[in-house]
């Protein structure tokens, strides 16, 4: 499974991905949609188990096969053991525990609501707001920070050696990284404070505002309407009330990410569009100094080994038919297969490698199924951090 | 829930399908990687060649449009990209402060406004009205004349005709694509009487009409995008938003025939063949993945998967463009 390129290397990306499994308390696995990021997340959850961890993989919207194939009827909402009889039946021997869960955004926002609200009707009154059900569910953002959310309080119950986050497929992988500063921007800024009290009145703060307020106020809600402002001024009031330690939380979750423990996966593909994501996502991550530890390049198209010299013999040896057409259609075939690997050889060349700090590239190549049964998902596991040891 | 058959302008299109040439606003949206700016690029190049002009509105995303239109770089402020196609990538604080200066006209006021140190996280922080900043300007253009002035009567005969006849809209991906869409609609439910509202009411209503806007779904013949199709499709039309197109990207043209490729999959076979082995194999799943995806009962159209070119080249995109 591995490729030539990747022998090359000194210390081959496996084993150091192999090592971060071994070494850190999260894993988290970024990169744009639509390049396997779900599936790379189990695998290497799958693989750590098997090397004795009990892990959790955390996921936000796995293929229901997926689930199915971990003998869940669909990927639930809670804490669920995969069955050791599972892994018994596909052959992949496992000595730790491997636990899923999906990212439920609403219900983990609603807990932290129903965890600090000081009254059943404070909790009622934003359970119950419209703004708050919108910003529960759709806000950009929300689910980020929820997934961030989550995976710290369960870091906190220290259930799990490892947790594997399958983070949700940003469309701006800023989102990501300044998700808890636009929870708090959103709920407890001063920009709110000075919003909620020019707007309600209540405080003595009117003048010290200044006039200007009242004018920038006049202004806002000719463009959005007052009695949204009405609503809206009611929501932050009432999340105000019930975060007064909001922003310490998400400061927190926060630092957690910038932790000595957790690791960062970079999942792309050779598409050029993803690899821009990830370069720039990379770059984000230079910026907060944060780490940068393995890429993982999936669907890769490896070269194709050369046809037969005899190709007629070979097909007729196989039991295949052997006709001119026939033959016509394995070579084009084959022909393609050399294109594409030419050409995701090339997209390759575009993943920006910092020279000082050079992190490990893995190439995983395309596999022709998608990936949905355990004996599968030990095999892309496998590819991800070389032989595990029956 | 207004079916995609159904749709009044009936016209059909060359490739037998009802055309898209009739709708004032089109809001392409697919799962990440599926090739969404391909096809909105190929669309617009398709109308435009039909006469059509064509506005191409992307989301706040990282511009590539304008390498494959074959145009300059396409910024924050319309610009024509190519015959009969302007574009723009909008930009939410730059969208909301035209909408301000449109409302508030007085200068003084939008001044205050914007140079106010709290108001730009304050509108960064409001739930969704960045998303529908970028949305309401996009819709907005369906609405201009060439004469400067503003109608969204969208069947009323003006002599001078539409500034944009049609609005492309290159959605997020899917998640936040929907989220965007279903903007206007949380602020009827939450936003009461106020010029927000009016034009949420306007600009939904323009969304819900078959005969002149309509989704467009992208996605690809393989397993797990059809079967996010298949969701996506179901939460277009739990809004009620018609789906006048879907277009499969990357269609590859069969090189076995059935029969062979059920003896290549049937067999293990040696090295030198596993590329044959794993081009039915591809087929295959194209094949069950196609048939997935007719259950939709969509107007389909296919864009075939490029092997010689790179697919984002402008010259992949005019090729593209014909089979829109």
């Amino acid at each position: 499974m591995t490729s030539p390129k990747s022998r090359k290397l000194t210390i081959p990306p496996q084993s150091h991905l192999a090592k971060l499994l071994d070494t850190k308390q999260v894993l988290l696995c970024v990169g744009c949609g639509g390049v396997g990021k779900t599936t790379t997340s189990a695998a290497l959850a799958l693989a750590a188990a098997r090397a004795g961890k009990r892990v959790l993989c955390l996921t936000i919207d796995p293929a229901k096969r997926l689930a199915n194939s971990l003998g869940l009827e669909h990927m639930t909402r809670e804490e669920t053991l995969v069955s050791p009889e599972i892994f018994a039946r596909a052959g992949v021997p496992v000595d730790g525990s491997l636990t899923v869960m999906m990212l439920d955004t609403k219900r983990t926002f609603d807990e932290i609501v129903i965890r600090h609200a000081s009254s059943q009707k404070a909790r009622e009154a934003i359970l119950n707001n419209k703004i708050y059900q919108y910003v529960s569910t759709s806000l950009a953002g929300t689910q980020e920070y929820m997934a961030m959310e989550k995976l710290q309080a369960l870091r906190e119950a220290g259930t799990y050696d490892l947790i594997v986050l399958d983070t949700p497929p940003t469309a701006n992988a800023l989102d990501f990284l300044d998700a808890p500063e636009r929870m708090v921007e959103a709920i407890d800024s001063p920009a709110m404070r000075w919003f909620v009290q020019a707007f309600t009145g209540k405080s003595v703060s009117l003048g010290l505002l200044g006039k200007g307020s009242q004018l920038v106020l006049k202004a806002v809600g000719k463009i959005t309407g007052a009695a949204f402002l009405d609503q809206l001024a009611g929501f932050i009031a009432a999340m105000n009330d019930l975060f007064g330690g909001f922003t310490e939380r998400a400061k927190r979750v926060s630092e957690a990410l910038r932790g000595p423990d957790v690791a960062f996966v970079l999942v792309t593909s050779p598409e050029p569009m993803a690899i821009e994501e990830i370069n720039f996502f990379a770059d984000r991550l230079r910026e907060f100094a944060m780490p940068r530890d393995v890429y993982v390049v999936n669907r890769m198209h490896m070269p194709p080994a050369p046809l037969p010299g005899d190709l007629a013999g070979e097909l007729v040896g196989c039991g295949l038919p052997a006709d001119p057409a026939f033959q016509h259609a394995v070579q084009a075939a084959h022909h393609e297969a050399t294109l594409l690997a030419q050409r995701d050889a090339s997209h390759l060349e575009r993943l920006r490698i910092d020279a000082r700090d050079p992190t490990p590239v893995l190439r995983v190549p395309a596999f022709e199924n998608d990936v949905h049964d355990v004996g599968a998902l030990a095999r892309v596991g496998e590819a991800l951090i070389g032989h595990v040891a029956a | 829930m207004p079916t995609s058959t159904s749709r009044a302008p009936g016209s059909l299109g060359s490739n037998g399908l009802p055309s898209l040439d009739a709708l004032r606003f089109i809001y392409v949206t697919g799962k990440g990687g599926v090739g969404k700016s391909t096809a909105t690029a190929a669309l617009a190049r398709a109308m435009a060649a039909r006469g059509r002009r064509v506005l191409v509105c992307m989301t706040n995303a990282k511009e590539r449009m304008s390498g494959m239109l074959g145009s300059p770089p396409i910024g924050p402020e319309i610009v024509s990209a190519a015959p009969n196609i302007d574009a723009v990538n909008m930009e939410p604080r730059k969208c909301l402060e035209e909408y301000g200066v449109m409302i508030l006209k007085v200068k003084a006021l939008y001044k205050a406004l914007f140079e106010n140190r709290y108001v730009d996280s304050f509108f960064r922080a409001v739930p969704g009205l960045y998303e529908w900043s970028m949305l309401g300007k996009a819709w907005y253009h369906t609405t201009e004349l060439l004469s400067g002035k503003t109608s969204d009567d969208v069947d009323a005969p003006y002599a001078d005709g539409w500034k944009y006849e049609t609005v492309i809209v290159d959605g997020p991906a899917t998640g936040h694509g929907l989220d965007m869409l279903r903007v206007p609609r949380v602020l009827l439910d939450v936003a009461p009487a106020g010029p927000m509202r009016k034009e949420a009411e306007r600009a939904w209503r323009l969304f819900q009409d078959p005969s002149h806007a309509g989704v467009v779904m992208v996605t690809l013949p393989e397993e797990m995008p059809a079967n996010e199709t298949l969701e996506l499709a179901e939460g277009v039309r739990e809004m009620n938003l018609p789906i006048p197109r879907l277009v499969v990207n990357g269609l590859l043209p069969p090189l076995f025939q059935h029969e062979q490729r059920g003896l290549l999959l049937a067999r293990e076979l040696p090295l030198g063949l596993t590329s044959a082995h794993a081009r039915a194999s591809r087929e295959q799943i194209q094949e069950d993945a196609l048939a997935k995806l007719a259950t939709l009962k969509l107007p389909t159209s296919y864009l075939p998967f490029l092997v010689n070119q790179e697919p984002s080249s402008p010259q992949a995109i005019l090729a593209l463009a014909h089979h829109l």
